[in-house]
């Protein structure tokens, strides 16, 4: 027993140690959006009102857009991972139900002759044939699928794969670096503007990738979700001769709420935060959040004050967030996602 | 299964593919692109035409210092930081779980940095480490020491990306490892109170076994996206002082945008694949002895 009020003391005061170091950080920005900039250029101060007067100046500068656009990037940054969110949730909800209540089996060897028509047909179609890459892609999607969906209904040899396999496809999107991807998707988006499809710097280019960034994480997290509830309820409906659509839209989405609000608040914070797509994929009109406050580092150098209010501008959605999946952590809703 | 009739089951197809078609679209079909490209000479600025020379790209890659610098320097960062969060992670899980004082107003405080964007992370970070105007450097001072040139000089500048990757990701450590701890079968631990095991026999014989499939998941999760790491970077050093800190993503991003050598950037990017895999095979491969010697 005594042995365990000292491993009790260890744990609390390491506890503490690392919650100041955790707040700290949090705690100097806070403080910093408020100072004047003697406050700063003097030296490090940390009290409000004992070491230096408060001030809102940095915040009137910011918003008036005396000193470059601000209120842009923020909206694009709303709108765009708003409208992500939603579409990812919606479509990865509507994949996840599909892969929890039916069985897929897809061939193997349907998946291969489909790459293969796709990157030998690319290469001979752009390298050989000249045409461009957009076109290019055009072509060989429509070909790859309508060649390999009808030999997936024939009965091939090789193994099958099942549900388990397109679940573990979609996660390990996430597996790649994603400077692969950002960046050949940037060489294909350049492409594109020259064929008169603006997708670089637009609004649905940027919703398209993040999308895409986003459904692995929806996929998987509402499958998780979708197969803890009980199927009684849905076959009732089935017998009552109910279409699916429906039942997933009336029944199932309705019982799936908590699983919904985490899910969104996940991929919400992935959105908000993420940075490299948008480097690779804005310049100037769509630009959001996170590159504004990257560059802040270089144009604004050491006026921490005008920093910090951008950096408060990020972080505080994301502490409701955070707040908001923390209470549901207790509930134990995450722990079922963990398996 | 449900016994839905063929023809009912079809709608199932309505269901997953505007999702399958977004990822394939999106995600897949740029890599074929891009593999495509990273055959061929291709310039941006001077913009010169596209020439296939096979894998020339790639035999430049392997023979860049540059390349074979910035592996060096994200898996130095990667393996250190990922190490120090799983440690610190489990110990505070620990700690939590066993409802030390005031753990409900811990839960949210250390869930929070992993919410944050790693640009906002960084930019913080700069302020505490500038060498004059900075708390730590002020504090260092109180205690009578010299002012540290924490980001200009080469292994600091590498110590302070590996605390600030600490304090942002250990939190997602002490979420999945908590949320492990409250998984376990509690009969188990209440047998070992009543034969009165020391509690770190309990902790070293039963948890920490218990907990080893989950660790060896979330060790993985962390290592991968460790690897990824660019805005950290990118805001805090900028890959400096020279090419101290350059991470492999950071190298290809400059690669491509400021030498705009398209080319060379995506056998660069597809090299990191390779790295990325043979890494994360290598780490399955040992987890898996590793877990298999403790159960």
């Amino acid at each position: 027993m005594n042995e365990n009020r000292i491993f009790r003391r260890l744990g609390l005061i390491i506890a503490l140690i690392w919650l100041f170091f955790c707040l700290f950080p949090l705690w100097w920005v806070l403080v910093t959006a408020f100072k004047p900039p003697i406050a700063v250029s003097e030296g490090a101060t940390y009290l409000p009102f004992i070491d230096f007067w408060p001030t809102l100046n940095a915040f009137h500068e910011a918003f008036s857009g005396i000193r470059g656009d601000f209120v842009g990037p923020i909206l694009s940054s709303v709108l765009v991972s708003v409208v992500v969110t939603v579409l990812s949730v919606f479509l990865g909800s509507m994949a996840a139900y599909a892969l929890v209540r039916f069985e897929f089996r897809i061939r193997l060897l349907a998946g291969l002759i489909f790459a293969v028509i796709a990157i030998g047909g690319f290469m001979l179609l752009t390298m050989s044939f000249g045409i461009r890459a957009p076109y290019a892609l055009v072509v060989v999607l429509v070909l790859g699928l309508g060649v390999a969906v009808p030999m997936n209904g024939l009965n091939l040899p090789g193994p099958v794969m099942g549900n388990d396999d397109v679940t573990f496809w979609f996660v390990s999107q996430r597996m790649f670096p994603p400077i692969v991807s950002a960046f050949a998707l940037f060489l294909l988006y350049s492409e594109a503007n020259k064929v008169g499809v603006r997708l670089l710097d637009s609004f649905p280019g940027l919703v398209i990738a993040y999308t895409a960034f986003g459904l692995p994480f929806a996929v998987w997290l509402m499958r998780d979700f979708f197969s803890t509830l009980p199927v009684e309820v849905e076959e009732a409906a089935q017998v009552d001769d109910i279409g699916r659509m429906r039942i997933f839209f009336q029944i199932v989405l309705p019982m799936s709420k908590p699983g919904l609000v985490a899910t969104s608040m996940i991929v919400l914070s992935f959105i908000w935060n993420e940075f490299l797509f948008a480097l690779l994929l804005t310049s100037s009109k769509w630009q959001t959040l996170p590159i504004l406050l990257a560059g802040q580092n270089s144009s604004r150098g050491d006026e921490w004050w005008a920093i910090s209010v951008a950096t408060l501008v990020s972080i505080a959605p994301m502490i409701v967030v955070a707040a908001i999946l923390g209470r549901m952590m207790r509930s134990g809703l995450l722990a079922g996602s963990i398996k | 299964m449900t016994t839905a009739t063929p023809r009912r089951d079809s709608i199932k197809h309505v269901f997953l593919w505007p999702a399958f078609l977004v990822v394939l679209v999106v995600s897949l079909f740029p890599l074929i692109y891009a593999l495509s490209v990273s055959f061929q000479t291709m310039r941006l600025v001077p913009p010169s035409p596209p020439r296939f020379v096979g894998l020339d790209n790639y035999a430049a890659v392997l023979a860049s210092g540059r390349f074979w610098g910035s592996i060096w320097t994200t898996a130095v960062i990667v393996f250190v930081s990922v190490a120090l969060q799983y440690v610190i992670g489990l110990v505070l899980a620990l700690a939590l779980h066993h409802n030390v004082k005031g753990a409900s107003l811990y839960r949210v405080t250390f869930l929070l940095p992993m919410f944050l964007a790693p640009v906002c992370v960084a930019l913080i970070a700069r302020m505490i480490f500038h060498p004059v105007l900075g708390p730590l450097n002020d504090g260092l001072t109180l205690l009578g020491a010299a002012n540290i040139p924490f980001l200009t000089s080469p292994g600091l500048a590498v110590g302070v990306l590996i605390s600030v990757e600490v304090w942002q990701w250990t939190p997602f450590v002490v979420l999945l490892m908590l949320a492990g701890l409250q998984g376990l079968p509690s009969e188990v631990f209440e047998a070992a109170r009543v034969d009165d095991i020391p509690a770190w026999r309990r902790f070293t014989g039963i948890t920490f076994p218990m907990l080893l499939p989950l660790s060896v998941a979330v060790i993985f999760i962390r290592l991968i996206e460790g690897f990824k790491l660019i805005d950290t970077v990118f805001v805090l050093t900028g890959g400096g002082p020279g090419t101290a800190t350059e991470t492999l993503t950071l190298f290809a991003y400059s690669e491509g945008f400021k030498k705009f050598n398209i080319g060379m950037t995506s056998a660069l990017s597809f090299m990191f694949l390779i790295v990325v895999i043979v890494f994360g095979t290598l780490y399955l491969a040992a987890a898996q002895r590793l877990t298999r010697r403790f159960t």
